[in-house]
């Protein structure tokens, strides 16, 4: 698999403009935009942001009609909550990923509580949803380095770090699951998160 | 809990992985520890990096509804603190899990319910038809990204954003997936070309996307044996040929 569909240009096809077109689409512009109360700029915020938050919801939850709703209230909040981002404390999109991420494991919790999650998850489990088949083709580029960054970890972090994140487990599950004392675990999920900082080349300026 | 122990939850607490007690004693501890405060930011942002690999369409519907909830919502003015008190975020959560089943049981004993009730019985058989749809389609994606000729070929996207076309001679067909990262403009959509010969080209129009859809995976018939596959931005009608090309995948 290459990129040569950038390398020879038919020539026919070359009403192509130096300038990308239509108005700025910056992640950080846009929720700006979004708390003045922009609603167009809502709408191309939801289209760039959308299929990632609902995929991690979805991910995290396993079930396509609750992920569908918690991403609602996930996008919802984010309209609603605009004029709170704090660009010295992170990047727009860690902020919406942020409260999406917490959404979903605030669900997964409460459902714990009310002990059907088991269920639910073998119904979700048997079906293979259709996008899910053509993520795999479609986002294996951009998975590279995530995926690539986590294979650089210590098994022990990489677990840690991952059935936190991508199942919504507490770091007392996960010292469970894994049989690691509490501790371990919460230092493992601490050097595992800077050693893929590293690795990604994540940065806050602030 | 002593000190120690709080700095040491910067991890879990970064990763959502604390109970609501802890994230509240932590949220207050970062208040007043500069360094934790800047280590879970940092954190943060890397744990949000997880969620790159974790891409799925939404449902069409999730759009519709998101943008009418929106119309409805007031929004909150610029704040001191983007953080709710700590304790009454725990609050508020152990609030919602312990209320969510007793307000579900509300709705139902009302005269509300039944309004409630119809309407999600329609939502199901709306959805009943959408499954079946999404069987077949998925039977058909299986089938041409299971096949054993399967190419897959990929091109950036003015703008960025990339085109990714899985191609099976096979099957004829290919299953298609574009993410701009710009979506076009609500009266503007992308519309999908096949051109088969590019020494006398004659692009065959393969599908256009909703008005200012920035995402789709779709089906594509008749795709092999082409030797291009090209993106155009257009009116949100379509047009008859491309006028503004913003991505083309060689197939050959
Ligand atoms: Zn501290």
């Amino acid at each position: 698999m290459t990129e040569r569909g950038a390398a020879r240009r038919p020539d026919h096809l070359s009403a192509v403009p130096d300038a990308p077109p239509g108005p700025a689409t910056d992640i950080g512009d846009l929720v700006r935009a979004v708390a003045r109360g922009d609603e167009p700029a809502f709408a191309r915020l939801y289209d760039l942001v959308s299929p990632r938050v609902y995929g991690l919801i979805r991910r995290v939850l396993r079930d396509p009609a609750q992920a569908e709703e918690v991403a609602q209230e996930v996008l919802v909040e984010v309209w609603r909550t605009a004029a709170r981002f704090d660009a010295a404390r992170g990047s727009a999109t860690s902020w919406i990923f942020t409260i999406a991420h917490r959404r979903a494991v605030d669900r997964v919790r409460s459902e714990q509580a009310s002990s059907d999650r088991t269920m639910k998850v073998g119904v979700a489990s048997v079906e293979t949803p259709y996008d899910e088949v053509v993520d795999e083709v479609a986002g294996r580029l951009e998975r590279r380095q995530v995926r690539h960054c986590l294979d650089d970890l210590t098994e022990l972090q990489r677990q840690a770090v991952t059935l936190a994140y991508y199942q919504g487990h507490s770091y007392r599950e996960v010292a469970e699951l894994l049989k690691t004392p509490l501790p371990t675990v919460k230092t493992r999920m601490r050097d595992g998160l800077i050693r893929l900082r590293d690795c990604l080349g994540v940065e806050v300026t602030s | 809990m002593t000190t120690t122990d709080i700095h040491a939850l910067v991890g879990a607490y970064a990763l959502d992985a604390v109970d609501d007690l802890e994230r509240a004693a932590f949220e207050r501890h970062i208040l007043a520890c500069d360094g934790c405060r800047g280590e879970v930011d940092e954190l943060r942002e890397t744990a949000s990096r997880l969620a790159d690999s974790t891409w799925s369409v939404p449902p069409p519907q999730l759009r519709t509804d998101v943008l009418a909830a929106i119309g409805r919502t007031r929004q909150l003015p610029p704040g001191e603190s983007a953080r709710p008190e700590p304790d009454a975020r725990a609050a508020v959560s152990r609030w919602r899990r312990y209320t969510a089943g007793a307000a579900a049981a509300c709705i139902l004993a009302t005269g509300a319910g039944a309004a409630t009730w119809a309407v999600q019985e329609q939502r199901v058989r709306a959805k009943n038809t959408a499954v079946a749809a999404a069987e077949l389609r998925e039977a058909r994606t299986q089938a041409i990204l299971a096949a054993p000729d399967l190419v897959v070929r990929t091109a950036p996207m003015i703008g960025g954003g990339r085109v990714t076309v899985a191609s099976s001679a096979q099957q004829a067909a290919s299953v298609v997936s574009l993410r701009a990262e710009r979506a076009p403009a609500t009266d503007r959509a992308f519309q999908l070309w096949t051109i088969r010969d590019v020494a006398a080209p004659a692009p065959v129009d393969a599908g256009l996307l909703a008005p200012g859809e920035a995402s789709a995976a779709q089906i594509v018939e008749g795709v092999p044996g082409n030797e291009v596959f090209a993106v155009s931005e257009e009116p949100a009608g379509g047009s008859p040929q491309p006028t503004q090309v913003v991505a083309q995948v060689l197939l050959t």
